[in-house]
């Protein structure tokens, strides 16, 4: 069947960060569930990759295979790719209205004042620290929770974490030339913009393993600052790629002649 | 005359399962004949073909992701009545290789100017409403 395939690698964000791997974090789904794809839903799911050939031997159909990382935990991928950026900013307008308002009409007492100052300050929240290793996207953004609130105290741990991001894909079905990925720039903004994607050969059925690495992020305080810090972990599925020739569906073999019935004479 | 015509249902399913009906705008056929076809691009379709011709059917989803097959094809006979035993049962088992399926078949002498109808059932992916069928495309010899 020339269809695009999806597999969904959904990542249980905290849960891997705090036990350092992916096996029992991560749950894989695709789209070829009817056409044999098993163990859906967990880790060791088996993508069946149908592959067919003319009576001549050649090739039938191709399969692509498209991975998208989602994440538990996380703002969910389908709010626009500049949310994060619009959160942090619509807090640091609220903070200077705030402190606007506090210039123009201040509080009698001092420990009012302080009380006021304290407030503004937990509202403006955190903003991430730009290292030269973490640059990008994430950095200078604030932390905020899956409701898309700014955390005013991260180390309750509440906060949302970065959507996983795969790679590479690698492994035994990549080294026997039975599928090539490579990472494609995408129009698609809920993927990042950037995916995953692989054709398979399926003239050589069998059952083979490949390898995602996938970077998660795990915030972290250095010298009273917070940062993103990049965490590479990596988890194993397989592909079952199988081959059948095509055949005539009305004959079951051959091309034959239309099975139409005699029509009775036009009235 | 070509030797070949090629007959293309594009389907809606997303349209189609919401729906509950290829109809609604959710399935179009489209033939690349020689002559003069009608209903191109409705479920109406009436190809017009010539004996010895060979018409091939093929299913294409306007969204790549969802699998889309074509079930079955049955000729109706020409007061409406389904022909010849329906392959339902026998398909259901083999639900899962249909993308094996190559609907072609020679047209046969057939009397000029009839319409002769068939049921076209198409598969959506798997569970209770997953296949739909019209009876309206239809092919004619000249």
């Amino acid at each position: 069947m020339p269809q695009q395939l999806a597999i969904i690698v959904l990542v249980d964000v905290g849960n891997a960060l705090e036990s350092g791997t992916l096996d029992g974090n991560t749950y894989l789904f695709d789209n070829m569930k009817l056409q044999g794809s098993t163990n859906q839903g967990t880790g060791e799911l088996v993508t069946a990759i149908n592959g067919s050939y003319w009576l001549d031997g050649s090739q039938a159909s191709e399969q692509v295979l498209n991975w998208l990382p989602y994440s538990l935990g996380s703002i969910p991928p389908t709010v626009p790719r500049g949310y994060t950026a619009e959160r942090a900013r619509q807090t640091d307008q609220q903070a200077l209205a705030d402190l606007d308002a506090l210039s123009v009409k201040p509080p009698a007492t001092d420990t009012e004042a302080a009380a006021e100052l304290g407030r503004i300050k937990r509202t403006v929240g955190t903003r991430i620290k730009t290292t030269r290793r973490t640059r990008g996207r994430l950095s200078g953004q604030k932390i905020l929770d899956v409701t898309g609130q700014v955390v005013t105290d991260e180390n309750t741990g509440a906060h949302s974490y970065p959507a996983p991001v795969i790679t590479d894909v690698f492994g035994a079905a990549v080294d026997e030339k039975i599928m090539y990925p490579a990472e494609y720039g995408s129009p698609d903004l809920v993927t990042d913009g950037w995916y995953w994607s692989a054709t398979v050969d399926t003239s050589r059925p069998g059952t083979y393993a490949y390898s995602m690495r996938i970077q998660l992020h795990r915030l972290v305080q250095e010298g009273g600052e917070a940062l993103w810090q990049p965490v590479n972990l990596t988890c194993q599925s397989d592909i079952k790629v199988t081959s059948a020739p095509r055949r005539n569906a009305f004959t079951k073999a051959g091309v034959g002649m239309l099975p139409i019935p005699p029509s009775p004479p036009r009235p | 005359m070509k030797p070949n015509v090629s007959i293309i249902a594009l389907v809606d399913v997303i349209g189609a399962l919401s729906d509950r009906t290829l109809l609604n705008g959710n399935l179009g056929l489209v033939d690349d004949g020689s002559f003069d076809s009608t209903g191109q691009g409705t479920p109406s379709l009436c190809t017009v073909v010539e004996p010895g011709q060979t018409v091939q059917w093929t299913a294409l989803a306007v969204d790549l992701q969802t699998p889309v097959e074509i079930r079955n094809i049955t000729f109706l006979r020409a007061d409406g009545a389904e022909a010849g035993e329906p392959a339902q049962e026998e398909a259901q088992t083999d639900a899962a290789r249909l993308d094996l399926d190559v609907w072609s078949g020679v047209v046969p002498y057939l009397p000029p100017g009839v319409p002769h109808k068939y049921r076209l059932e198409l598969q959506m992916y798997d569970g209770a409403n997953s296949v739909l069928h019209i009876d309206s495309p239809a092919l004619m010899c000249q």
